[in-house]
């Protein structure tokens, strides 16, 4: 079975959000517990003349699944758009229906020197 | 019943006080709050007499204008003669008349006796350059200081509120309009509201502790290794090296803390020392700043005003810079040293913001995906740390804390608070009351 993760939206004024940091291997095994992404999210769409309302978010794999496919840091995805891809086995065909969602839990986060937008400053 | 608004007394021992016309903010027929900015006017100086007295007051601040509010409800009424329109409601072709009618008001059935003199909101604004002259609205421009005050004392101390500004503090305090009027009507008691934006440092403990105590010397070694990197580095500056070095080295010259301030009020010119309280807010602290190599000062400069530098400050950054750690233990000494030295000298009482620390927005059902330390990492986690490090230090010292957690439990903080920082309209204003609350329990 196919288990995908959609951008959440994070604020009812959110309309996108920023992969700042992509864990994990294309189809390696990930266990309850793993980092998926780190995300931005941006009240100000992203482009603002002024200290921008940014927040910062940790997605965390809450079951056991083989990860197939990841959004890459610097990709601004949609809120609902599919940002990762899992299966239950490991050569599951990825081109199938998609069963549900992955089960995931969100946290805040501080801003770190790992992240896109962090290694992209001037 | 129809109330003349007069515009009241002000005096300036000396000097000729010039009032620009009117410019309204409210149309002829509005019904308008007591205590409501309606109108504002540009104010200027001229000696008396013609001869050059020893000290012009207000000589930094080329921003100075009164705005105008009604001390009861109803509806306003606009007089022809009290607007000329174009450059003739921005410079001083009035001379300031305590009996001049600028309006009249019919007043709410349930308006107390009243003179119809105007409540005076004087606004003053110290401009980064003479270059940024924007002659329209109220306190307009870019200031390295805005003020106002309440011309309603005849005298006595001024409870002066100085907010050393970073996003959380800059709403509350100037308010919608920027000008300080709604602290302005909510506040009848005598007080002044100083604003310091923060071009291009962001006043966290550190930084403040060591503009405060940094001496002439440490300052022209800092300017000359600055100038010296600017112009003999490998990187050719800009106009927006320059700007920012400019305004860089206004920020790290002098302390806010220890400005005095000119009031014009209704008895004549006063002298505004200390401030009775400074508001600072956790939100300005960083968990690294950058430490500078060889002269050892700190700055911490937001990534939206690091960006505005030019590639030749972009480089000295880089290269004479250290970025350094600070862990909340760093944070509490800096709040302490900071708090011990501004109480050294004056009697002025920190306020400080603290911090958010929960979101709707999350779902951690356990901890166990993240590593430990946990604020390291969580954001709440952090703010929940340095919450609890403020109320350390407020109980080793005689601050407030402003709980700008619980004010957006209370509200919702996804409604009024959705990044954690940037505050809604109504919750500026809870922010706002607490702090006016504290100023006039410090006055006391």
């Amino acid at each position: 079975m196919l288990f995908e993760l959609k951008m959440p939206k994070l604020n009812d004024n959110m309309d996108t959000g920023l992969i700042e940091t992509a864990y994990g291997a294309e189809d390696s095994a990930l266990k309850l517990g793993s980092k998926l992404l780190d995300i931005s999210v941006d009240l100000s769409r992203a482009f603002s003349q002024n200290c921008p309302p940014v927040s910062y978010y940790r997605l965390v794999l809450r079951e056991t699944l083989w990860l197939r496919g990841l959004a890459a840091p610097g990709t601004r995805c949609t809120a609902g758009e599919r940002i990762a891809l899992f299966s239950n086995t490991p050569d599951e065909p990825i081109d199938g229906p998609v069963a549900r969602e992955a089960r995931v839990l969100v946290a805040g986060i501080n801003v770190h020197d790992e992240m896109f937008s962090r290694s992209t400053a001037a | 019943m129809t109330l003349p608004l007069k515009l009241g007394p002000l005096v300036a021992g000396g000097f000729t006080i010039h009032r620009s016309g009117v410019h309204w903010l409210r149309a002829d027929g509005d019904l308008c709050r007591a205590g409501e900015v309606i109108g504002y006017c540009n104010v200027s100086l001229e000696p008396s007499g013609g001869g050059l007295p020893g000290r012009i007051p207000f000589a930094e601040e080329r921003e100075l204008q009164v705005a105008l509010a009604p001390r009861a409800a109803g509806h306003l009424r606009l007089g022809k003669s009290a607007t000329l329109g174009g450059h003739l409601d921005e410079f001083g072709v009035y001379n300031w008349d305590p009996e001049a009618v600028v309006a009249e008001l019919e007043l709410s059935a349930d308006a107390g006796p009243n003179d119809g003199t105007l409540r005076l909101l004087m606004l003053a604004g110290r401009r980064v350059t003479g270059l940024a002259d924007v002659l329209t609205g109220m306190l307009p421009g870019w200031h390295n200081r805005a003020r106002g005050w309440w011309a309603d004392q005849s005298g006595g101390d001024v409870a002066t509120l100085l907010s050393i500004g970073i996003c959380d503090a800059v709403g509350p305090v100037r308010g919608e309009h920027s000008a300080f009027t709604e602290m302005f009507e909510e506040a009848r008691l005598p007080a002044q509201a100083v604003f310091v934006p923060n071009h291009p440092v962001a006043p966290c403990a550190t930084c403040l502790f060591e503009q405060f105590e940094r001496t002439p010397a440490a300052y022209r070694a800092i300017s000359d290794d600055l100038m010296g990197a600017l112009t003999g580095g490998g990187v050719k500056a800009t106009p927006d090296d320059w700007l920012f070095v400019g305004t860089l080295l206004q920020t790290l010259e002098d302390s806010p803390i220890r400005d005095t301030y000119d009031l014009l009020t209704p008895s004549g010119l006063l002298k505004g020392g200390a401030p009775t309280a400074v508001l600072i807010s956790a939100t300005a602290e960083g968990t690294t700043t950058l430490v500078h190599k060889k002269l050892g000062y700190c700055l911490h400069l937001l990534p939206v005003y690091r960006d505005a530098a030019g590639p030749a400050v972009k480089a000295w950054l880089a290269s004479a810079f250290e970025p350094v750690k600070r862990s909340l233990d760093d944070m509490k000494r800096d709040y302490l040293r900071l708090i011990d030295s501004v109480s050294a000298e004056t009697k002025a009482r920190f306020l400080i913001l603290n911090k958010m620390s929960t979101s709707g927005r999350e779902d951690v059902v356990t901890y166990t995906p993240f590593d430990l330390p946990l604020g390291d990492t969580l954001a709440n986690v952090a703010a929940k740390e340095m919450n609890l490090m403020l109320d350390d230090v407020a109980a080793s010292r005689d601050v407030t804390i402003i709980d700008v957690d619980a004010i957006a439990t209370e509200l919702g903080g996804d409604e009024h608070l959705p990044d954690g920082i940037h505050q809604s309209g109504t919750m500026q204003a809870e922010i706002r009351s607490e702090i006016l609350q504290a100023l006039f329990e410090t006055a006391d």
